[in-house]
């Protein structure tokens, strides 16, 4: 055995690490909000989205203010445990 | 930005950067609310001081209506910013959450004010002292907790007073702990 840990393969890929990154940081965020932080085409970001929904690491919620839709996005407890693992199998990397 | 796969340094980087950015988006506008309230109880409790004490008007306690038109304007604010930022912070959480307990407080201990023979003035400052003495904590701002010091002051001396003469002194109180904090804190915003 190595020692190291396998690296979760839906946190190790650019656009999805930083949306996870940045919903650890925040309460929730709107797509456009995300999209404009990550530099994403909404296209690849909604896929992106839909992959981190389906494994329970973020909820996502869509409502309307007046009549534009809009989707909203926080980190679930799952994909805060799922974050904190990634950081530290990282971390066991490095040192 | 992709969907490639990173080295481990890359991916603490990347995680770093992007807590950056959500770090550099804490909402800015607390000041609006300290100068809203503040302004509006201070005017409320000077006019009802004013009313009752050079007998006016028989009803003081109408310049309360002051309240409805401000918090219609807070809802509003608070609407309008979290559609101009499209994210909630942590902090915007909680400070929501401190402020929104303290409002159902004031509003119970307002409908049970005649149990406390009216001394609901004095304690509604203790709740006001809290509030900002937590949101100092919250935002590291110096100015609100001794802002929330001062409002817990100031209800201690509402206690050792009439009621009338509490009217004066809460709005002494939002002066200090309400109004000048909150131009310091809106200055600070800049």
């Amino acid at each position: 055995m190595s020692g190291f840990a396998q690296l979760d393969p839906l946190l190790h890929s650019q656009l999805r690490l930083a949306v996870m990154s940045l919903l650890i940081s925040v309460d929730s965020a709107e797509f456009v909000f995300i999209k404009e932080k990550t530099g994403a085409t909404a296209g690849n970001l909604s896929v992106q989205l839909d992959k981190l929904s389906n494994a329970g690491y973020i909820s996502v919620t869509k409502s309307f203010k007046g009549k534009k839709p809009v989707t909203t996005c926080s980190i679930t407890k799952v994909g805060i445990k799922a974050f904190e693992k990634y950081v530290n199998n990282l971390r066991g990397y490095i040192e | 930005m992709s969907n490639k796969e990173l080295t481990k340094d890359e991916s603490l980087e990347l995680i770093t950067h992007m807590i950056g950015q959500a770090k550099r988006n804490v909402a800015k506008g607390g000041s609006f609310y300290f100068l809203l309230w503040g302004w509006v109880i201070m005017l409320a409790n000077l006019g009802h001081y004013a009313i009752q004490k050079y007998d006016l008007y028989e009803h003081p306690y109408i310049v309360w209506t002051l309240i409805i038109p401000a918090m219609v304007a807070s809802i509003w604010y608070s609407a309008k910013k979290e559609r101009a930022a499209g994210v909630v912070s942590h902090y915007d959480r909680v400070y929501s959450t401190i402020w929104i307990g303290i409002f159902i407080s004031i509003i119970i201990l307002l409908i049970f004010m005649g149990k406390l023979d009216f001394n609901h003035n004095a304690v509604i400052l203790l709740f006001s002292g809290l509030g900002t003495y937590l949101s100092g904590s919250l935002l590291r701002f110096k100015p609100l907790l001794i802002g929330g010091v001062s409002l817990w002051g100031a209800a201690v001396v509402a206690f050792n007073v009439t009621i009338l003469d509490q009217y004066l002194v809460a709005a002494v109180g939002l002066l200090v702990g309400y109004l000048i904090p909150g131009y310091l804190l809106r200055k600070a915003e800049k």
